[in-house]
């Protein structure tokens, strides 16, 4: 009896009844003393099955997730890129009545430049409703002027006009007025309290880059006393392997495996492998029989096997020499520089030159020929790149940037190119949320995680418990007298189970979803497509549970109940449910891990869960192990814990005696 | 005991030519043949009879966990066939049944409390304080937060007798309470039922502990295949019983 070995003060006062695995040891429990490690292992041998794979199974999951970059990738997609704070609580848009509600920037404009800051946001994110109305002066103070208009008078805040007509109007005058009413704000909402809203309308923009690129930098001091520099940089170098090569674009791989787009305009400098083939001018006249020696000078250094090889892709090309029947012999003949080659071509000691080059000589070549015209050299075809697959080198323009730094490294420097800037407003202010959706994924802020392992549990939760509505609704339908009730629930059990899961959400997505819409204001989303798909499957197959559990209950229980004067609903609610759910809550659990893995299926309402994100990650890296590991990994982990979970409820809800 | 017969109270309970059949999938039983039986309040009557003969069937029509086919049952004046407050009909007449029926997931307390709180709308300090004033009465008092599970079978159907007394019945029915029970707990529950006897409960109980009967009934009933053979004070039926089928059915248990 470990229990009382541990803790031998709580032992009762009165005498235990005799236990047949205690009495043994009583004697000897204060002479069994275990070493720790006998301990652990004892505490070890002594867990279920179940605990000891989840132990295995964690540790190692964490600990290969920790280790393996490929991983911590994964797991990162399929969580939604979760952040550890963010202060992009929300992404909102309010429309404001009161533009002077707008107390600030964070680039600090004064209270009394107001209806400059305005008239400023409006060229950029805050949108406002202008209103334009004509009337006769009526009343002008340094705070508003009246205008009788048709209507009525109105009143207008100076601070809100951004046109008068004429501007120097006077009392009396007939004058047109052009001022805001509405302001719309759009941005992220990163601060709130209990009287305004603090909204980010311009995200920060920073570049880091290495300070070796700096080719000139001046500071500048604001009139606010800030200070500015303004970075001349040079551009970025690539070198990889060619994958394509377009008019406006450029992509490589560079030699750790990334992939580069670029973009042709902002290139400043591109080498591209180029060939050039020249031949004797007698060469290309003569046919080339079986026992002809064709000598084939190049430049020393030159990759020939490649040159041969781009020689080979000259689709379309004229073949530059004219061969016979048979192969001839080729002897290939290195010369110091080109223009002993083309010497050597001219005089006939060769009959054909291939020329590789990079990028500033490549039309060297052609060049050598058109400043030799009376030379014996033909170029049967012009200088042609290399479309694919050959080293390449890319250097961007030079350019410049400005901001603020932030930070600077020994080898790194940060700039603040774009300041972020806020805008305050009341909340009493607020004339309409257009709208509010949640912000960026990250620990505090976690309604802002959408997709992944969050879309799988939310729907999962939504839809069992829609699920355990409509089983419990169906179950006690099921168990009725009344044959219409009994029908049609019969019906509906029989049939859903009778249909494939996948098939339920299609109907879902793709028929019940497109009808709401057609005939009813109801707009379903994706999410709750699934949700509904998933709910209405599992329903009948916990209907079937719930009736199970009813019919378990002896009929006694519900008589006792009647007997005693209570209502069929009141025997059901206190008497017979209370006791059925005892029975089927094992059951319910294995359905609940059961449409936990099912989830898996809502994948074809294009959702982004789990699975759906594990084989976008995949299809984008091609790393379909690490990928569907970390999927199935994270499936498990969720159901065993869920097992674990539906196990210990059991443990709780077993009845004494 | 002194049957209250007067003549100018009216029986509690009126059974009036009562038919019951069930339809099975293997045919029709006529569990009831046209039973009619008056009892008066405060009477204690017995009902014997072999097996299959009725008995439970007749019982549980009194409460309407049964309907009838045809014939009347009027408890307490109100007529049960088509009772609308059917419920308010079994507040006032409780059952104890030969399998207990406790609530198992609740305790003792908590198996009388229900009821008083869901039918009588009693505060939970209220029915608590009664269900403790009943569980004394039966002789358990130190039980209240037991389980049924924890419980012998006579201190469960003491519990389920405390449960049935909790709802103030007028009329109590008992089905056989003590046959699933050991011998030595079959006194206990004798007992706390002789005592409900004394205090003047209504009482039908279905029972072949002659004992009990000779002891606490006014009147013995005699039942077989659906109808009421012959009924009186119990020591004369026991000991004088007029018709064959009777004394054939006596002999046997006796
Ligand atoms: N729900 C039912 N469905 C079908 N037949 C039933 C039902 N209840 C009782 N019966 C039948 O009605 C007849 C009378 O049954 P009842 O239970 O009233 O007998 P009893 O006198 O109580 O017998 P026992 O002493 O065995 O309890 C029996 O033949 C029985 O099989
Ligand atoms: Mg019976």
């Amino acid at each position: 009896m470990p229990d009382e070995r541990d803790y031998p003060e709580v032992q009762p006062a009165q005498p235990m009844p005799p236990q047949h695995s205690g009495e043994i040891y009583d004697d000897l429990q204060f002479e069994v003393k275990e070493s720790l490690g006998d301990r652990l292992m004892n505490w070890i041998a002594g867990l279920p099955w179940w605990a000891i794979i989840l132990a295995v199974v964690a540790v190692a999951a964490l600990y290969s997730m920790f280790t393996s970059a490929a991983y911590r990738d994964v797991l990162r997609a399929l969580t939604d890129n979760p952040q550890v704070t963010t202060e992009d609580l929300f992404e909102v848009v309010q429309i404001v009545g009161e533009p002077t509600m707008i107390v600030g920037r964070y680039v600090g404009e004064s209270q009394d430049s107001v209806s400059t800051v305005i008239t400023s946001l409006l060229d950029d994110v805050i949108d406002s409703e202008l209103v334009q109305r004509a009337g006769f002066l009526v009343r002008e103070d340094p705070a508003t002027i009246t205008i009788q208009t048709e209507s009525g008078r109105v009143t207008i805040p100076r601070q809100r006009i951004t046109a008068m007509d004429p501007p120097d109007a006077g009392l009396g005058d007939n004058v047109s007025v052009e001022y805001i009413e509405r302001v719309t704000v759009t941005g992220t909402l990163t601060a709130r309290d209990d009287k305004t809203l603090t909204i980010r309308t311009v995200n920060e923009q920073i570049e880091t880059f290495d300070t070796d690129r700096i080719l000139s930098e001046e500071t500048t001091t604001t009139p606010e006393g800030e200070e500015l520099v303004r970075i001349e940089r040079e551009g970025l170098s690539y070198r990889g392997r060619l994958t394509a090569l377009s008019q406006t674009g450029i992509s490589l791989v560079q030699e750790d495996e990334t992939r580069v787009e670029l973009r042709r305009a902002d290139v400043a400098f591109l080498a591209i492998p180029t060939l050039t083939v020249a031949l004797n001018a007698a060469a290309a006249e003569r046919t080339i029989g079986p026992d002809d020696e064709v000598r084939i000078g190049f430049v020393q250094g030159t990759d020939i096997t490649r040159a041969l090889q781009e020689l080979d892709s000259l689709d379309g090309i004229p073949v530059p020499l004219r061969y016979g029947a048979g192969a001839a012999r080729a002897a290939l003949i290195s010369y110091a520089d080109l223009a002993a080659m083309m010497g050597a071509v001219a005089a006939g000691e060769l009959d054909a030159a291939l020329y590789l080059s990079g990028a500033e000589d490549r039309l060297a070549m052609a060049e050598w020929v058109e400043n030799n015209p009376d030379a014996a050299v033909v170029l049967p075809t012009p200088p042609r790149e290399c479309q694919r697959n050959c080293t390449v080198t890319v250097k961007l323009r030079d350019d410049v940037v400005e901001g603020r730094v932030l930070e600077r490294t020994a080898d790194t420097i940060s700039i603040q190119t774009v300041a972020p800037e806020f805008v305050v407003i009341d909340r009493d202010q607020i004339l309409e949320n257009r709208r509010t959706e949640p912000g960026a994924c990250a620990l505090n802020n976690l309604r802002g995680c959408n997709a992944g392992i969050f879309l799988t549990l939310r729907v999962t939760f939504m839809a069992y418990g829609l699920a355990l509505i409509i089983g419990l609704f169906f179950g006690l339908m099921r168990v009725q007298k009344n044959p219409i009730l009994y029908a049609f629930s019969t019906l509906y059990v029989e049939v859903v189970r009778g249909i494939p899961l996948l098939v339920i959400l299609l109907y879902a997505g793709f028929v019940v979803s497109p009808w709401l819409r057609d005939n009813t204001p109801l707009k379903l989303s994706d999410e709750w497509e699934a949700v509904l798909g998933l709910s209405f499957g599992y329903g009948a197959f916990i209907a079937e549970i719930f009736r199970a559990g009813i019919q378990s209950i002896s009929r006694g229980q519900m008589e006792a109940a009647r007997s005693l004067g209570m209502s069929y609903p009141q025997a059901m609610r206190y008497v017979v449910l209370p006791q059925a759910v005892r029975v089927v809550l094992p059951p319910l659990g294995n359905d609940f891990i059961a449409m936990l893995k099912d989830s898996a299926l809502i994948s074809v309402l294009a959702l982004p869960d789990l699975l759906q994100l594990g084989r976008l990650y995949i299809s984008r890296t091609f790393r379909a192990f690490e990928g569907y590991n970390t999927v199935a990994l994270l499936y498990l982990l969720m159901t065993l814990f869920l097992s674990l979970l539906v196990r210990v409820i059991e443990r709780r809800t077993r009845l004494p005696g | 005991m002194t049957p209250q017969t007067s003549t100018n109270s009216t029986p509690i309970i009126q059974i009036q030519n009562v038919h019951k059949r069930f339809h099975t999938l293997r045919g029709t039983v006529h569990a009831l043949r046209g039973v009619s039986l008056d009892v008066q309040p405060g009477e204690v009557v017995v009902i014997i009879g072999p097996s299959g003969s009725g008995k439970s069937t007749l019982l549980r029509c009194i409460n309407r966990l049964e309907t009838t086919d045809s014939g009347r049952i009027i408890v307490d004046n109100i007529p049960l066939t088509g009772a609308k407050n059917i419920n308010k009909v079994r507040a006032e007449v409780g059952m104890v049944f030969q399998s207990f029926n406790l609530f198992p997931d609740k305790t003792a307390l908590e198996n009388i409390t229900l009821a008083q709180r869901v039918v009588r709308k009693r505060r939970k300090a209220e029915a608590e304080a009664r269900a403790h004033d009943l569980l004394a009465k039966v002789g358990i008092p130190d039980k209240a937060d037991a389980y049924p599970g924890q419980l012998s079978g006579g201190q469960q159907q003491r519990v389920a007798i405390a449960r049935a007394l909790a709802m103030d019945p007028k009329i109590m029915l008992f089905d056989e309470p003590t046959s699933a029970l050991d011998p030595e707990m079959i006194k206990e529950v004798l007992d706390v039922m002789l005592a409900l006897a004394r205090e003047g409960m209504t009482m039908v109980v279905v029972s072949h502990e002659m004992g009990f009967a000779r002891a606490a009934a006014d009147r013995a009933v005699f039942m077989d295949e659906g109808l009421i053979i012959e009924e009186g004070e119990p020591d004369v039926l026991f000991s004088n019983p007029t018709h064959e089928r009777t004394k054939l059915f006596l002999s046997k248990i006796l």
